[in-house]
């Protein structure tokens, strides 16, 4: 069954891959192009999955988990993090901030439908 | 949906766009971190740049892109943590790097693959930079990682994680809305720092297609259309609310109209942010100094405006800092500072743009340009004498004329000014000469807001309508059927019409075209001259000018000017350069755009005139039954001549003491230049008979080829016609095609290439003669 | 499990032709049109679609089939391609049919000349053959001869 999925990217490049992927797997997609923007489509309205980039201009994506999990509506929201840095420093740093997952950069089509498979249990 | 190829060919058209983008920026704020510019944001803007495209590249496969963004993206990150500083010597080389992504990213687009230039000395220096600093720095961590990465899981859940569980909750119960921004180790800067220069996408504007932007126009035309049978309907029916609507509803399509336009439209800055890279690597290359200052970035224009100025701009640039700007010292010895300053300066004026680019370099001295362009026998001395200043000025933009001493290799590329020159023309625009020895050289450029949508006169021939864009119209001409018959002549089977003067080549557009005349007017190829065709009516000629050359384009009607839209032409239809476009008139139908010079060039008006005659000899060797229109004259008693009027520039008088010599060669000043004569009896044999030259004046035909012109001189002219002409070979003498009945008489026609190379052997070989540009 | 396939149906000069319905943009009555003269024949003209101009060209003359009776006037089968939206000139629309790959065949070798080239296969009905037109290639032409040069 289809789930509501936000992803959120500065590169539309990047925006338009994960958009096509998983709605070729059936879900509906919603795009948006940094922190603030996501905040501001989600501010009164659930998705079952956030997928966000780290480094972004105006609000990066820890900021970005930081500011769901502080609100009502998000506080459980599965989140991932698309990071092109691996080091245990930010995946610590993302797991403080209340992220869920998290997807190395770059990565392939298939691992990007298994984690939210994982995440969303399907 | 698109199959996964469409869709990976679509997101590498996208990650081509965007990169382009990020290099640019990266660009802009490289060069200020240069001049110690840089705001502690500027470092994370130049990182994201590559950052998303090694990202991006990544999860497409670009494995070159990747891998070599990959090392740059470790350096700068190094920088951007503190834990290197950056280097004038690293910016040099980060600034090549970005060159090199470019031109992987240029192979990819055009080759569809990264293409197997190595990059390996460059990415080295890069690692040095990095392992060279940050031992100094004592941190060794910062070396490239890469193998790690391979060999650590690429996804996972944090709940998986043998990681030191710190808290899944949030830290902080801050109000999801509106977002507050939080400053934590994470951001290594304030983000939305309001100075931070260059447009910022997602703050208050977004991304719209060029074909969404397209397809509004395109609605907002149709809206248009209704309006305008709504409004007309209206009149009819007389009933006030309805009239009141629809006037409510007239201005807010016209302003829905010009806001849709409007976006249409892109800042100048677009091109410009470029340039500080340009004017740098040049500056670098010639070891001279150069601020570059940049006013009016703000201007808009249409964007196949921006397209179309890009090239020409560039090229200007390049030159007022290699031609311009002196090297440091000698600027201090004329008193000058050391560094140079480049002056881009754009803003509207009178429905155009306009834009500047000033130097305050050595300025040029007309004495020197005169002398150059008389070296390469482009004037002479007389006329040199004559040339105010901006004309000497304007001599840069003559083909083949370089002020520089010796080609350099950064504009000495082949592309002169006098490309700058015909690229701007081309899209309606001018440009223009100022310079001060010693002060420096202004160039302005003027040029028109749109090009999607022109100004064009509306004229109808053979039932359908086209459209003439107005910046090839010079005037309209309208001769009653009796003056007609006087003001156009047949000369040498081509219709001409003297205007003040001038002889201007006629062509019809009926005849051009194929179309059928209405049927009011007689039918076509019955009648021996053009004129009489149509000698009923009267005769609506459109004076047009083409690549510098101006001719007559007769029409059956003369309508009204108008604002149309231009719409490219399809595929199938790109063949046919008699068209530049198609618009959609207010009655909703289509009508063409024509475009002049292509037309001229299919009506064999201007220029090719020895294309022509070529083919003139082997359509009347085959049968064939078209028409030719034939200058007739004499070169003394009892022959007959004739050439085509394709061949014919002008037909002149001079008084017989304005010959003078040259050399071998008799010669008259003629509109600025030196016109060789060649006396046809001379070189005709058929015609024994020797030229009987009235004492006083002589009858000179004036034939010009790419830019060289020589004077016939002839006995009299006597006509003329539009005849099918029936070539006789058997009739060859030396200067002579072959003979024909023309109007009943038995008629030469000239070999003028013969001739001329009989005369003047050069003649074909040489440079072009000056033309000076009236 | 056989897969089928729904094609737009049209008459010229008496054969039934078909495109592949999702080629289809829009099937519209006869429009008013203005010719381009030195065009190719083929190239009927252009028309106005809701602001866009798109080119018309006579499927007749594309088929080398004989001309068209002046007084009947052509119906527009609007197809996509890629070069955007491009008109073909038809006698008469058909139904909208849904065909069985299983029945579709390799054009017969009876076809000759253009129609050879343009039709990409065949489905035999009751009555009659239904020829299948590779759109892409309908659409593209030559480049215009130009007359005169």
């Amino acid at each position: 069954m289809g789930k509501t999925i936000i992803t959120v990217d500065d590169a539309s490049t990047m925006r338009k891959m994960i958009s096509f992927t998983l709605k070729a797997a059936g879900h509906e997609i919603l795009e948006a192009g940094d922190g603030v923007e996501a905040l501001t489509t989600l501010k009164d309205r659930s998705v079952d999955l956030v997928i966000t980039d780290v480094n972004m201009p105006n609000m990066d994506g820890i900021t970005l988990t930081r500011n769901l999990r502080a609100s009502q509506l998000h506080q459980k929201t599965p989140i991932i993090l698309l990071t092109t840095e691996s080091s245990p420093e930010k995946k610590a740093e993302g797991k403080a901030a209340g992220a869920t997952g998290w997807v190395v950069k770059p990565f392939q089509q298939e691992q990007l439908l298994a984690v939210v498979a994982k995440v969303l249990g399907i | 949906m698109p199959t996964n190829d469409e869709l990976q060919q679509q997101l590498i058209k996208d990650l081509l766009i965007e990169s382009a983008e990020g290099l640019d920026r990266f660009d802009r704020e490289m060069l200020s971190l240069e001049k110690g510019e840089g705001q502690p944001e500027t470092l994370n803007v130049v990182f994201r740049a590559i950052h998303t495209i090694k990202g991006t590249a990544g999860c497409l496969g670009l494995s070159k892109v990747e891998s070599v963004a990959h090392v740059g993206e470790n350096l700068l990150d190094a920088v951007r943590s503190g834990k290197l500083s950056l280097t004038q010597e690293m910016i040099g080389t980060l600034l090549c790097y970005a060159d090199a992504l470019r031109e992987i990213l240029k192979c990819l687009e055009s080759t569809g693959n990264e293409g197997d230039k190595d990059y390996s000395a460059l990415l080295q220096k890069l690692q040095e930079h990095q392992v060279a600093r940050t031992t100094e720095a004592t941190t060794p961590e910062a070396c490239p990682a890469k193998a790690e990465t391979s060999a650590s899981p690429t996804w996972g859940l944090f709940d998986d994680d043998p990681l030191p569980v710190l808290s899944p909750k949030p830290e902080s119960s801050l109000p999801a809305s509106p977002p507050t921004r939080t400053p934590t180790a994470a951001e290594s800067g304030p983000e939305r720092e309001p100075a931070m220069k260059g447009p910022s996408v997602s703050d208050s504007a977004i991304r719209v297609s060029v074909d969404q932007l397209d397809k509004l126009m395109n609605l907002v035309g149709e809206l248009v259309l209704a309006r305008n049978q709504i409004v007309q309907y209206s009149g009819l029916i007389q009933d006030n609310s309805l009239i009141a609507a629809s006037q409510r509803l007239n201005i807010i399509t016209t302003e829905l109209q010009e806001g849709v336009m409007k976006t249409r439209m892109q800042p100048i800055g677009n091109v410009w942010t470029k340039f500080p890279r340009v004017v740098r690597d040049v500056a670098h290359e010639l070891g001279k100094k150069v601020q570059l200052v940049m006013q009016g970035n703000e201007t808009e224009l249409d964007r196949t405006i921006i397209e179309a100025i890009k090239d020409p701009l560039t090229h200007i640039v390049r030159n007022a800092i290699d031609h311009g700007i002196e090297m440091p010292e000698a600027r201090a010895v004329a008193g000058k500072p050391g560094e140079g300053t480049l002056l881009l300066r754009a803003f509207h004026e009178g429905g155009q743009v306009n834009i500047e680019i000033m130097d305050d370099g050595r300025g040029m001295h007309v004495a020197k340009l005169k002398e150059k362009a008389m070296q390469k026998l482009m004037i002479t001395a007389e006329q040199a004498s004559r040339m105010s200043d901006r004309e000497a000025l304007n001599l840069i933009f003559l083909p083949g004329f370089s002020t520089a001493e010796k080609i350099t290799n950064v504009s000495g590329r082949g592309v002169g000014m006098d490309v700058v020159k015909t690229n701007i023309e081309k899209i309606g625009g001018s440009v223009d000469i100022l310079s001060e020895p010693n002060s420096g050289t202004t160039i302005k450029i003027k040029i028109p807001l749109t090009l999607a949508i022109i100004p064009a006169l509306v004229v109808t021939s053979g039932g359908e309508r086209f459209a003439i864009p107005q910046v090839s119209l010079l005037e309209l001409v309208r001769l009653e059927s009796d003056q007609a018959l006087k003001g156009i002549q047949m000369l040498s089977g081509s219709p001409v019409y003297r205007l003040r003067g001038q002889l201007l080549p006629l062509c019809y557009l009926n005849k051009e075209l194929e179309i059928e005349a209405p049927a009011s007017s007689a039918p076509q190829g019955q009648s021996t001259t053009a004129p009489s065709s149509r000698t009923s009516d009267a005769v609506n000629i459109v004076i047009l000018q083409a690549d510098g050359r101006q001719f007559g384009l007769v029409v059956d009607e003369i309508n009204d000017t108008e604002e149309i839209v231009v719409k490219p032409l399809s595929k199938q239809l790109k063949g046919l350069t008699c068209f530049a476009g198609a618009t959609i008139m207010g009655d909703g139908r289509v009508a063409l755009i024509l475009d002049v010079l292509g037309l001229a060039q299919h009506a064999n008006v201007i220029n090719e005139v020895r294309d022509r005659s070529m083919g003139d000899k082997s359509k009347s060797g085959s049968g064939n039954t078209n028409k030719q229109t034939l200058l007739l004259f004499d070169v003394g008693k009892g022959s007959r001549l004739a050439i085509p009027l394709s061949m014919v520039a002008r037909l002149e008088e001079f008084p017989r003491d304005r010959i003078e010599h040259s050399g071998t060669h008799r010669v008259v000043q003629y509109r600025g230049l030196i016109l060789p004569l060649i006396r046809v009896a001379d070189y005709v044999t058929a015609h024994g008979v020797a030229e009987e030259e009235s004492p006083d004046i002589i009858q000179v035909v004036v034939y010009s080829e790419e830019g060289r012109s020589v004077g016939l001189v002839v006995g009299s002219i006597s006509d003329i016609v539009e005849e099918v002409v029936n070539v006789r070979r058997d009739a060859r003498g030396q200067g002579i095609l072959g003979s024909a009945v023309i109007q009943d008489r038995i008629t030469d026609l000239l070999d003028v290439s013969a001739i001329i190379q009989a005369a003047d052997p050069n003649f074909y070989s040489q440079k072009p003669a000056l033309e000076l540009v009236a | 499990m056989s897969h089928t396939k729904q094609f737009c149906t049209f008459f010229i000069d008496g054969h039934l032709f078909g495109v592949e319905v999702l080629k289809v943009q829009e099937v519209i009555r006869y429009q008013e049109m203005t010719r381009v003269p030195l065009a190719s024949r083929t190239l009927q003209g252009l028309i106005n679609l809701r602001g866009q101009i798109v080119t018309a060209i006579d499927l007749r003359r594309r088929l080398e089939l004989p001309p068209r009776p002046t007084h009947q006037l052509p119906m527009n089968v609007v197809v996509r391609s890629e070069e955007g939206a491009v008109s073909l000139l038809v006698d008469e629309i058909g139904d909208v049919v849904e065909m069985d790959d299983d029945v579709y065949e390799r054009p017969p070798e009876t076809l000759r000349g253009v129609s050879r080239e343009l039709v990409t296969g065949v489905y035999k009905l009751k009555e009659r053959l239904l020829l299948i037109l590779d759109t892409e290639k309908t659409v593209t032409l030559q480049a215009a001869p130009l007359k005169g040069a």
